[in-house]
């Protein structure tokens, strides 16, 4: 005789790793966010002032944000169809993220061109938005479990600050001129704030499928790389820093690289290997058949 | 106001992928891609173990995620409530299927066919539009319009009737209008055994499911 005891919802189809955003994606993602973010905190830095500093990230900051979208394109099915996307400005986040990104592109210019505060700080917002938009447009991506969470916006943000920090230190000590104590300060600030959002992120939910998706950002290699490359060694190494002057430079230099290099490393551990799609769940009560 | 919609009786469904086969040869469609197909799923744990067909397409929701994150407008909702793509307006970004939570959109990349020269009856149904853009089921809306042209009754005459449910040999498929009370997939949709997939991502899928 058969007995319907439950009706729990089943995991009919499993999570899948999805494969349509690939390396170009990530590409976009490191790049936008590494040149959005370094031009940010280059202009805080400097005070909005014209400064080295600020020089340097106004070339290099446009070419990582064109080079990401150009890498991006070439992953479209149809890339020659490109400009229609900023007719959805909107609903869409990435049509947002390519005016952002362009918006940024053509103020640095101006500023470059005719150096004004106005500039600088009208491309220090569209530089924020742009950030905010990729981690909006992931947000939204609602196939993806690890992906579909409130606070990715915010993670993105932050890691474009974070990579641009370290972008900013490196090019700087690079560059031989002397860490500014407040930069490094601000940096080590950062560090602590994004490692908290980046670990309540990974504890978002107590759902399996969550705690599935995530763990590639949490166990084993990526732990050692993000976690204690990516946070915890810069932190301590702009500790250092702040501790002995006199070898500021080569260490403010090692944190700024390790910060690009573990955010980069991050996102793409995110968008590839967290990229998870959905499990298919239904209700099924399952049967139990008795002996008797 | 029309509101077009499924149920699948997920009892009825025996797994033979007919309608796979079905909806491949209507639309055309290339040797790697399915807009529907059957999954043959095994669920819970022994002793209290089940084996379940469980048809997968389109949801074509009345909140589709896909359509406001499409960046060109390509992805769009018919008053009716298809969710179809507008080809010649894609850009083939992915963005839509990564917002869908139903793994229910297709990107062509290539048109690979089942051989290395393209068969006759493959040339013949080669869709160049269709190249480099997503793809996704249709609920065969031009089988619909021209049925509804012709005076037929979508969900009742079978050549104004998504090719799937036509072809289902369990008759596990319904199609037909919500919103007609009488209709028989609004009363499917209405029995307290019918349920959608995942309804905590709030899309409100029209496809409904009917299990034990």
């Amino acid at each position: 005789m058969a007995t319907v005891t439950t009706a729990p919802r089943m995991e009919m189809i499993p999570a899948q790793r999805q494969e349509l955003w690939g390396w170009p994606a990530v590409v976009n993602f490191v790049l936008g966010g590494l040149g959005a973010g370094w031009y940010v905190v280059a202009v805080l830095a400097a005070g909005f002032e014209r400064s080295p500093g600020v020089t340097a990230a106004s070339w290099a900051a446009p070419v990582l944000v064109l080079a990401g979208f150009a890498a991006v394109a070439g992953e479209a099915g149809r890339p020659l169809r490109g400009p229609r996307v900023l007719t959805r400005l909107r609903t869409s986040w990435m049509s947002r993220e390519l005016l952002a990104g362009i918006a940024f592109v053509l103020l640095v210019a101006a500023d470059l061109a005719f150096p004004l505060r106005l500039h600088r700080a009208q491309a220090m917002v569209a530089a924020v938005l742009l950030a905010l938009a990729q981690g909006f447009m992931v947000r939204r991506a609602r196939g993806v479990t690890a992906w579909d969470v409130p606070l990715v916006p915010v993670l993105f943000l932050l890691s474009a600050l974070l990579s641009g920090s370290g972008a900013h230190l490196l090019v700087g000590a690079l560059a031989g001129r002397a860490p500014i104590p407040a930069v490094i300060g601000g940096t080590l600030l950062l560090i602590v704030v994004s490692f908290v959002v980046w670990a309540r992120y990974l504890a978002w939910t107590s759902e399996d499928a969550y705690r599935r998706a995530v763990a590639p950002l949490r166990e084993g290699r990526s732990a050692v790389l993000i976690d204690g490359a990516g946070y915890g060694l810069p932190l301590l190494l702009g500790l250092l820093a702040l501790a002995a002057p006199p070898v500021a430079g080569a260490l403010t230099a090692l944190a700024g690289a390790l910060l690009v290099a573990g955010q980069a490393y991050a996102k793409a551990r995110l968008i590839r290997a967290a990229g998870r799609l959905r499990p298919i769940t239904l209700a099924i009560p399952l049967s139990r058949r008795r002996s008797s | 106001m029309t509101r077009w919609g499924m149920a699948i009786d997920v009892r009825r469904c025996v797994g033979c992928q007919t309608c796979t086969i079905a909806c491949k040869q209507e639309h055309g469609l290339p040797a790697d891609v399915a807009w529907r197909f059957v999954a043959d799923c095994e669920v819970g744990e022994y002793p209290d173990v089940r084996r379940v067909f469980l048809p997968m397409q389109c949801m074509h929701c009345a909140e589709p995620p896909c359509v406001p994150v499409c960046p060109t407008g390509a992805s769009r909702q018919r008053d009716d409530g298809i969710v179809w793509v507008h080809y010649d307006a894609c850009v083939g970004c992915g963005y839509c299927a990564m917002a869908c939570p139903y793994q229910a959109r297709h990107l062509i990349h290539t048109a690979a066919g089942y051989f290395e020269q393209p068969t006759p009856s493959e040339a013949a149904q080669a869709h160049p539009e269709r190249h480099g853009v997503m793809t996704k089921c249709t609920f065969c809306k031009e089988r619909v319009d021209d049925g509804l042209a012709h005076g037929l009754r979508p969900g009742v005459d079978p050549d104004a009737t998504p090719m799937c449910a036509v072809a289902c040999i369990a008759g596990a498929i319904v199609f037909g209008d919500l919103d007609e009370v009488s209709s028989c997939v609004s009363r499917l949709a209405a029995d307290p055994r019918a349920q959608v997939l995942m309804p905590e991502c709030g899309t409100e899928p029209r496809v409904y499911y009917l299990a034990d």
